[in-house]
């Protein structure tokens, strides 16, 4: 009797096929970026979104064309941070368009398109097990976003992750090895130890880890006009990857409405660098310190 | 997942996909040899689990299982999706099969309301791009 390996093809439907097809309409979509970067952490409200924003806002100012996406679908902050909170989806001659923001930089968020008030369920046929779809459900969406935008107008894809070590990794996966990474983290022991664990699994995937950027490493003041600190003690974990940038807290940043249009000064030369390193495709080569 | 006629020892070939509105499937094979013919039922869950991953289940040129994994969601959202009083034409249309699936509805309410509220009778790429302009994009 024949096994399932004497047997050809992969059963009518084609599944793993249309999978594959899936896989090549996302790679087709993005392979005119000069830069595909996924800004991630592991560790929730270390400053993620914010830190995506900014790089975003010095590429802009430098004179490229950067887009954000932002993947956290149920936590979406670059809608507030871009100013879009409310955006008519439009498709375009090549797909679903970009909505750009007042400086040019493009964002595409469930949050302009889902209103506050709401969140996005994945409703199960069996009652009570959601979370049996949700990793499924949400990679498809995610697909279906990537492979049917029009990401031609930019040159730069900047994706803004959810929290969490474990989907971190999966999505690093799930990008390719053409997605690079870069984490964020705070200067405290419980960041920096979540944020090694995210490192340790992303270094069994080829995506380049670029390096990291330390975030709220102490708080702007604008009396003293110094940077203060935020953190009583100096941690002893130590991240095993570039430092791309110091960044304080600045209590300022952003209007009031939370919308983040500009750089702020101080924190402008670290912001500067970084990009500059990550334009020149930075690799990571696990040592030295470039902020 | 494969089916081997064991009175045969050959692969069954997929000859049709029948979807249940319960969300049933019924898989019919066949074996090229004798003819017999075995339906491979799932049930609701098994379903979703395929569906959910955005692909087709049954040969191509059958009715696509849905793939939209927000479909439900937007309805518990609230957008009702468009009221169909604003005729599309055939290139719009195409406009918007291109976007992602679970946007659709919410483009396609956005635009409906846009064309209706500009005096638009249908929307055609005009209205769309138009559109594009007027939201800032």
């Amino acid at each position: 009797m024949k096994n399932y390996f004497d047997l050809p093809g992969d059963g009518g439907s084609e599944v793993a096929a249309q999978v594959a097809e899936q896989r090549r309409a996302v790679k087709g979509r993005l392979k005119h970026l000069s830069q595909f970067v996924a800004i991630g952490s592991g560790k929730g409200g270390v400053g993620k979104s914010t830190v995506t924003r900014l790089i975003a806002l010095e590429l802009k100012r430098r004179g490229r064309r950067p887009a954000v996406l932002d993947v956290d679908f149920n936590g979406p902050g670059q809608a507030c941070l871009s100013g879009l909170t409310q955006v008519v989806p439009v498709p375009g001659r090549l797909g679903l368009t970009v909505p750009t923001d007042s400086v040019g930089v493009g964002v595409l968020s469930l949050g302009s398109l889902v209103p506050e008030t709401e969140s996005v369920e994945f409703e199960s046929v069996v009652e009570g097990e959601s979370f049996t779809w949700r990793s499924i459900r949400e990679f498809s969406a995610l697909s279906d976003l990537l492979a049917s935008t029009d990401w031609s107008p930019f040159d730069v894809l900047l994706l803004d992750l959810p929290p969490g070590a474990e989907r971190t990794f999966q999505l690093a996966e799930f990008l390719g090895p053409d997605c690079g990474l870069i984490l964020v983290s705070l200067p405290s022991a419980l960041s920096l130890s979540v944020v090694a664990r995210a490192a340790a699994a992303l270094s069994r995937l080829p995506n380049p880890v670029f390096g990291y950027v330390e975030n709220m490493n102490g708080y702007w003041c604008g009396d003293c006009r110094k940077v203060q600190p935020l953190f009583q003690s100096h941690p002893e974990t130590e991240l095993a990857l570039p430092r791309l940038a110091r960044l304080p807290f600045v209590a300022s940043m952003g209007d009031a409405r939370g919308v983040l249009n500009r750089v702020p000064e101080v924190l402008q030369e670290a912001i500067d660098t970084l990009c500059g390193n990550l334009l020149a495709d930075c690799k990571p080569d696990r040592a030295g310190d470039r902020s | 997942m494969k089916f081997l006629c064991v009175s045969c020892d050959e692969q069954m070939k997929l000859a049709t996909t029948e979807s249940d509105p319960r969300g049933s499937l019924a898989i019919v094979y066949g074996c090229p040899s004798c003819g017999n013919q075995i339906s491979m039922l799932t049930n609701p869950a098994e379903t979703q689990v395929v569906s959910s991953l955005g692909v087709r289940i049954g040969p191509s040129g059958q009715e696509e299982a849905s793939k939209c994994p927000f479909g439900d969601v937007v309805r518990e959202m609230g957008v009702e999706g468009a009221d169909n009083t604003v005729p599309w034409t055939a290139e719009a249309l195409n406009r918007l099969e291109n976007i992602p699936d679970f946007v659709r509805p919410m483009a396609r309410q956005g635009i409906e309301h846009y064309a209706k509220s500009n005096g638009y009778k249908e929307v055609d790429e005009l209205v769309l791009d138009e559109a594009r302009t007027q939201f800032g994009m």
